[in-house]
């Protein structure tokens, strides 16, 4: 019956594409912004966490092992628990979509600090850096690569995550997609899923170009 | 002896866990100026010791004085500041220019900038790196730049102080050669009190104004100068730790300015057979050497003057290794070994001074 319906019509009417420049552009500003508010807000939190399981060592598990679980709620689901409590509103979408950034960033926070060279933090005590100096000037600029690899995971996620959200009314181009399955449309599912495809790799390559402009030192290699 | 520039009294140093203490009652003194070398077998506490000093370890217990002050009662990294700490593995901060790391402390004490670049500069300069190296990051340089830069940068801000864990130990022996030559003749422009640990007895013999041999649990067996250490073990763990070939080593200590030289069996051109064999048989020797005005020519066998009649000027065999008076009697030993007339030959520049025998070097070992 799909089928039926789908057939003789083109996978993308331009006619409709050039006619909604507007709608594509707001939906595409939205779909950033939830995405830019749950990277932030994740961020935050996960920077808070970090630190939290690098100064007490044991809170590290316990810490990967909620976030893991809430990495591991279907969103589907995760939306459909929280509609109730907080409705359908951007709190709720971000609620799901800073959860599921957590995870991805601790763990590369972690790693990232974890993987700084024992020698040049040793150095840097014995010098006379403070503990707080060492963690600002030493550990978090040598972790900034993996920090940002994790980064990159965590917007791509969300990204495509967004597009679910539209099942509650803020999804950013997961409205298109959702509106072409409703009415068989094939253009209005195209232009979501490409647009916000689009989106993720210009993000990706974004962070990966202020990466390599913020560390110019980790491509140093001897020359000799 | 109130001058040590660090004093270490009664300290000790127990970790939890361990039955033993790393470090037991251990006293010391380093006086101001000097190369002060700990040096022992794993687990004797040299390095736990030095990392006690800018107390990257905390001590159990006991006092260290650093310039003065009672380390123990001062804010770490306040002193810290004050002493500079190069670590085997460099700890260079990779995402910092050779610049920037060397003007680590100058920066967190808060110095002009413009008297920090002209630091950098002098420094770069001290230690032998190429001005161009100075925006370059540290992956970009072989182990042994790295390592001058290491030393570089703990000496910038001009500490009285500096510790030194096992700097040279992970380079390959040409270049560790090449370091340890450069540190001494640092330290005789900069005149720094430096506390070096090793595991090396041989590197600890070569740098050390003094060296302390500590034996497992921190005890120090002995301290004192290498000459003494060498000449007179206090006991049976440090002439074990010296190893056997400990009076090749007192050897390498001694230059032979610091002997008397003997003329040796050398007569000048012409001179009869007869004159010639009365030469060689004072030296108990079978040949003479050849030389007139200052100058030594070559030698020949006693059996080759008999077929000439006389002392010939020419078509003598000559003394291949020309040793200067800053050689070593180590050295001087090794062309002994290696020339059939066993004997080395000094030289001042052209001049001839006189030479060593493998029995005079033995004397002055053993006088």
């Amino acid at each position: 019956m799909i089928l039926a319906q789908l057939e003789g019509q083109p996978i993308v009417d331009w006619d409709w594409v050039f006619g909604h420049l507007d709608d594509i552009w707001a939906a595409t500003s939205e779909h950033l912004l939830l995405t830019g508010i749950a990277l932030g807000v994740g961020l935050v939190i996960s920077l808070a966490l970090s630190l939290l399981a690098l100064r007490y060592r044991k809170t590290y598990t316990p810490i990967t092992w909620v976030t893991g679980i809430l990495y591991t709620i279907p969103s589907l689901a995760l939306f459909s628990i929280l509609v109730p409590i907080t409705g359908l509103s951007v709190l709720t979408a971000e609620i799901g979509l800073v959860s599921y950034t957590l995870l991805i960033l601790i763990r590369n926070i972690v790693a990232g600090i974890d993987g700084v060279d024992p020698a040049v933090k040793e150095a840097a005590v014995g010098m006379g850096y403070t503990r707080r100096r060492v963690l600002l000037q030493i550990e978090f600029p040598l972790a900034f690569p993996v920090i940002i690899a994790g980064i990159r995971i965590a917007s791509v996620t969300t990204i495509g995550l967004v597009t679910v959200a539209a099942l509650i009314g803020k999804g950013g181009l997961g409205f298109f997609i959702l509106q072409g399955l409703r009415r068989f449309f094939t253009t209005e599912i195209m232009v979501g899923a490409v647009m916000s495809v689009v989106l993720a790799v210009v993000i990706d390559s974004l962070l990966l170009l202020i990466q390599r402009a913020l560390t110019p030192w980790a491509r140093a290699k001897a020359t000799l | 002896m109130t001058d040590a520039m660090i004093r270490l009294e009664h300290v000790s140093k127990s970790f939890p866990g361990s039955a033993t203490p790393a470090v037991a009652d251990l006293s010391m003194e380093v006086p101001e100026g000097e190369i002060v070398v700990l040096v022992g077998p794993s687990g004797c506490g040299k390095t736990t010791t030095l990392k006690m000093i800018n107390r990257i370890i905390e001590p159990t217990s006991g006092d260290i004085w650093v310039a003065g002050v009672n380390a123990t009662a001062t804010e770490p990294h306040l002193l810290r500041r004050k002493i500079g700490y190069v670590i085997q593995q460099t700890g260079l901060f990779p995402h910092r220019t050779i610049a920037q790391n060397i003007a680590t402390v100058p920066r967190l004490l808060g110095w002009d900038p413009a008297k920090i670049d002209d630091r950098v500069d002098e420094l770069i300069d001290l230690v032998g790196l190429e001005t161009d190296m100075a925006d370059r990051y540290p992956a970009e340089l072989s182990g042994g730049q790295q390592q001058r830069v290491g030393v570089a940068r703990a000496l910038a801000a001009d500490p009285p102080v500096l510790l030194m864990d096992e700097p040279f130990g992970a380079v390959d022996p040409i270049v560790r050669t090449r370091l340890q030559v450069e540190l001494l003749s640092l330290q005789a422009r900069v005149n720094k009190t430096i506390v070096f640990v090793t595991h090396d007895i041989d590197e600890a013999i070569q740098l050390g104004d003094r060296v302390a041999i500590l034996n497992v649990g921190g005890v120090l067996e002995q301290m004192g100068p290498p000459e003494d250490i060498l000449r007179e073990p206090a006991s049976d763990f440090v002439a074990e730790f010296l190893g056997t070939d400990r009076g090749l080593k007192r050897l390498s200590l001694i230059p032979i300015h610091a002997v008397d030289l003997d003329p040796g069996p050398v007569v000048t051109p012409g001179t009869s057979l007869q004159d010639a064999r009365t030469m060689a048989a004072r030296y108990e020797v079978d040949w003479v050497g050849v030389g007139m005005d200052g100058t030594l020519l070559g030698w020949l066998y006693l059996s080759e003057v008999e077929s000439l009649g006389r002392v010939p000027e020419h078509d003598l065999r000559p003394f291949r290794s020309r040793l200067t008076t800053s050689a070593t009697l180590k050295e001087a030993l090794n062309a002994i070994v290696s020339t059939r007339a066993k004997v080395a030959a000094v030289f001042d520049g052209d001049r001839y001074l006189g030479m060593l025998t493998a029995g005079r070097i033995s004397d002055e070992i053993t006088q």
